[in-house]
């Protein structure tokens, strides 16, 4: 056979075509994946077990549907969650009777499992029996919002299911919307139960039986998981399955190399980069990034209120009115979030939301004046911790903490301590003072008071019992008529100014980074990507 | 009786010996765990909300409300049946986490092994050759340069140069390109495991992801292996025999590589085997950078989170491969100079 000039071009333009075909085809399943890096790891499936990771969490709002969720909002330019827009995931519609004790769940009736097999009430009230009674982190979360035993779930039909609580609880629903309150494929989950083990939680950390919007394709638990759509999905706003066809969450642990992916285009988002390096990144102009304020979380400066000298109300005050707050902003965060001080208000603040800014500006003679009133005019000796895993920001902080209380004599030694330390000593109340950044799922006030300013529980970071604020905060929650509940907050509020258990510094920015043609991300109470919202355009 | 049978009872013998050393290990390492300030209980109960009785179920589920003499005892008995606990932090048992991740350390460090050898010796005999010559100088500054610049500034340079700037390495995040199919796992060295299977594709992935990290950690081991080179190869080469075949007039060449170099590395094998159980567990940093799924790294994570089982169970692995080379190496020299015995 004779081989013209002509069959080899024809040749090779077919062969040239074969491979674009077989490019654009493998482009396209990337197109339809978004690779997620994060620099923690996801350990277990099951959201509710001791120790779970955030990213756990985020993985299993995606895997598992609850019976509500959530609604976003626009807060300035950036989706946000909402906590006053409550609508059905697993359940079509929840009719709440007048007097905010009963809610009857009406489920959707096409809603099914991964397996395929159709999401009943028995299945419902399972998985909430579950949440209460199980040994798992679950119980204490739901509990905020009343549910603590069984007996408050009721089947009403194959699709209908009412709850009841005792009292009108501000936060009932909305804790049913957090992601301990998943709802399991019971059947799948007995299955695989032991007479030890009757919640079958052994099982459930390495699987899932869900109903949500994404399967687990593959699980390593510290590596990655990957994702794959459940097509079949139906607890969406608008029943669509989501928008990417797979999901890849993976962990990175350097900072550096997740910010180097997401800027060469091999990765598709990430929101714990470093802070110093998000402005860097924007600006060489191949990525963007949706900063929002977490405006469920604080940082805050907390005293040990149980521990001399600052057990003194104005050995807390003097220290406050000491600080340099825009130094320290600027310093440690450069300035990427939202100020929690220099409130302009005194003795009662002028609105009830919290956190809100507190007054508190830095005033060199009146710390001195404070501190000479308390007993110590020539100062004294304590330390400062921070953890070693916040040392980005923390360390900063200490620093200016340290030279600025130098000035009003107060000699402050630096202590880094390990995540694992800190913890303990903060709930032994060993630690004067220290920093430490939280976050309330359900941003409500009294909630922010029962979580992190009363009681025993380690969130009490100051170890503050005030007799007035327990009463208030603890009949708040029941608190039906709204002009009532603003006052009661108002009043801890500004008791809370007063009395400075601890020092509000800011609410960091959530820096969510990806490539410009990544859009919807919505900040999420969890702190973590709902990757359900997630689309390429 | 046959070498074999010799070879095997030694061997038998040094594993017996070595025993006690391990449980001691063991010992230690449980009571060092036990001593370090901060209560796993109260970090792993950290979901909202989590009170006492959040911490006082944690500390059930680790047996850690007992007293510390009975746990201890447990957990002997517990690695007697092959049970190292369960990892607070992955939520698996340790004994899976660690031959998850073991192929990946070991592939990982034999790869930087070759890499380094292949460039010690060679460096270490040149230096040898020419002592105080400019190449030795050479040969002086690259060792102390990859001795100096810890490994995760190395790392992130060569990510930096190699991914970022140039873009020829490929993203250096684990073992496998991400979207590429993983081989079925038979061994759990990736390398191996695509040939098995004929996937050439995704053993061409593995070994390029391999290429970033191996150099790394080679680097930095390449200071130990050249130096011992050099200074037994200045040792053989003053010595008799060499003279001798010198005198006979064999080459050069035959000299240096088959008389001097043959008995100059009996000491480079003594080193390997140290250089290459230290990197095992010293790559860490390698492992934490290039996202490593390897069991330096976990040992890592799970220490900064007290979480014992984890630690525990690296430490022993530890030592037990730190036992099992230290053996291989005595069998190596016995074959290679059978005046040498631990009888």
């Amino acid at each position: 056979m004779k081989i013209s000039r002509r069959d080899v071009l024809a040749g090779s333009a077919t062969i040239a075509t074969a491979s674009s075909l077989s490019w654009s085809a493998s482009a396209q399943t990337r197109a339809e994946t978004l690779r997620y890096v994060t620099g923690a790891a996801v350990n277990t499936l099951d959201p509710t077990m001791p120790g779970a990771t955030r990213e756990a969490f985020g993985v299993s709002v995606n895997v598992y549907d609850r019976l509500v969720s959530f609604g976003r909002k626009k807060r300035g330019d950036n989706w946000v969650f909402d906590i006053d827009n409550i609508r059905g995931e697993i359940a079509e519609r929840v009719v709440t009777s007048a007097d905010g004790m009963t809610f009857t769940f009406h489920l959707r009736k096409n809603a099914k499992f991964h397996d395929g097999t159709p999401v009943t009430a028995e299945d419902v009230k399972w998985s909430l029996d579950r949440a209460v009674s199980a040994k798992s982190l679950a119980a204490a979360q739901v509990g905020t919002g009343s549910w603590t035993k069984p007996e408050q779930f009721k089947i009403i039909d194959q699709h209908t299911v009412e709850a009841k609580v005792d009292k009108p609880d501000r936060l009932a629903l909305p804790n049913l919307c957090t992601l301990y309150a998943v709802i399991f494929n019971s059947a799948l989950v007995k299955k695989n139960a032991t007479a030890a083990d009757p919640w079958g939680q052994e099982w459930t950390k390495n699987n899932t039986a869900g109903s949500g919007a994404y399967t687990v394709e593959n699980f390593k638990a510290g590596e990655q998981v990957i994702l794959r759509r459940n097509d079949a999905w139906v607890g969406g706003v608008d029943g669509k399955p989501a928008p990417f066809r797979r999901i890849i969450c993976q962990t990175i642990p350097e900072a550096a190399t997740r910010a180097s992916l997401i800027e060469k285009g091999d990765a598709d988002l990430s929101i714990d980069l470093q802070p110093s390096d998000i402005d860097t990144l924007v600006q060489r102009g191949r990525v963007k990034a949706i900063s929002t304020p977490q405006f469920n979380a604080f940082t805050m400066i907390a005293f040990n209120t149980k521990m001399a000298p600052f057990d003194n109300k104005k050995v807390r005050q003097a220290i406050a009115a000491a600080l340099p707050y825009d130094s320290i902003f600027k310093a440690a965060l450069f300035e990427r979030g939202a100020k929690l001080y220099g409130g302009t208000w005194s003795g009662t603040p002028t609105d009830a939301s919290f956190p809100q800014p507190m007054p508190y500006k830095q005033d060199v003679a009146k710390a001195k004046a404070l501190l000479a009133e308390a007993g110590y005019p020539n100062g004294f000796e304590t330390f400062f911790a921070f953890n070693l895993g916040a040392a980005a920001f923390a360390e900063p902080i200490a620093a200016l903490v340290k030279e600025a209380l130098a000035a009003i004599n107060i000699k402050v030694d630096i202590q880094k301590l390990p995540d694992a330390q800190i913890s303990t000593m903060v709930t032994e109340r060993k630690l004067p003072f220290f920093v430490e950044t939280s976050i309330a799922w359900l941003p409500s006030t009294d909630y922010f008071f029962r979580t992190f300013l009363y009681g025993p529980q380690r969130w009490n970071y100051s170890g503050w019992n005030d007799s007035r604020i327990n009463e208030i905060a603890e009949k708040a929650r029941f608190e039906t008529d709204k002009a009532k509940y603003d006052a009661a907050c108002k009043e801890m509020i500004a008791i809370m100014a007063e009395e400075t258990p601890i020092v509000m510094l800011w609410q960091p920015n959530q820096d969510a980074v990806m490539p410009k043609n990544i859009d919807g991300y919505t900040y999420g109470y969890h702190r973590q990507v709902d990757f359900r919202d997630v689309k390429r355009s | 009786m046959s070498i074999a049978s010799a070879i095997a009872r030694r061997a038998g013998r040094r594993a017996i010996s070595s025993l006690p050393a391990l449980f001691g290990v063991v010992v230690f390492t449980f009571l060092l765990m036990r001593v370090l300030p901060g209560d796993p209980a109260i970090f792993f109960a950290s979901g909202p909300n989590a009170g006492q009785a959040e911490i006082q179920m944690i500390r059930e589920q680790m047996g850690l409300d007992k007293p510390i003499p009975q746990q201890l005892l447990l957990y002997l008995r517990d690695i007697g049946t092959g049970n190292l606990g369960r990892s607070m932090t992955t939520g698996q048992t340790v004994m899976a986490d660690l031959v998850n991740r073991l192929p990946a350390s070991l592939e990982l460090t034999f790869t930087a092994l070759l890499l380094a050898l292949s460039l010690a010796l060679p460096l270490g005999i040149l230096a040898a050759l020419k002592p105080n010559s400019l190449v030795d100088h050479g040969v002086r500054f690259l060792c102390s340069l990859g001795v100096c610049v810890p490994t995760f500034v190395s790392g992130l340079l060569l990510i930096y140069a190699f991914y970022y700037i140039l873009g020829i390495a490929p993203d250096p995040t684990g073992r496998i390109d991400v979207f590429a199919s993983q081989p079925p796992r038979l061994t759990g060295f990736l390398l191996i495991d695509s040939a098995l299977a004929g996937d050439w594709d995704a053993w061409y992935s593995a070994a390029s992801q391999l290429v970033l990290p191996a150099s790394t950690m080679a680097l930095f081991v390449l200071a130990p292996l050249a130096r011992m080179t050099r200074a037994s190869m200045l040792a053989v080469l003053t010595s008799d025999f060499v003279r001798t075949g010198e005198a006979l007039g064999l080459s050069r060449k035959r000299v240096v590589l088959v008389y001097a170099l043959r008995n100059a590395l009996l000491p480079v094998l003594t080193i390997m085997g140290i250089v290459f159980s230290t990197m095992l567990g010293a790559n860490v940093l390698v492992e934490k950078v290039f996202s490593w799924p390897g069991v330096a790294s976990y040992a890592l994570d799970a220490l900064l989170s007290s979480d014992y089982a984890p630690v525990q169970g690296f430490v022993l692995l530890m030592a037990t491969i730190f036992v099992m080379v230290n053996l291989t190496i005595d069998v190596l020299y016995g074959l290679a100079d059978p005046r040498i015995t631990i009888e």
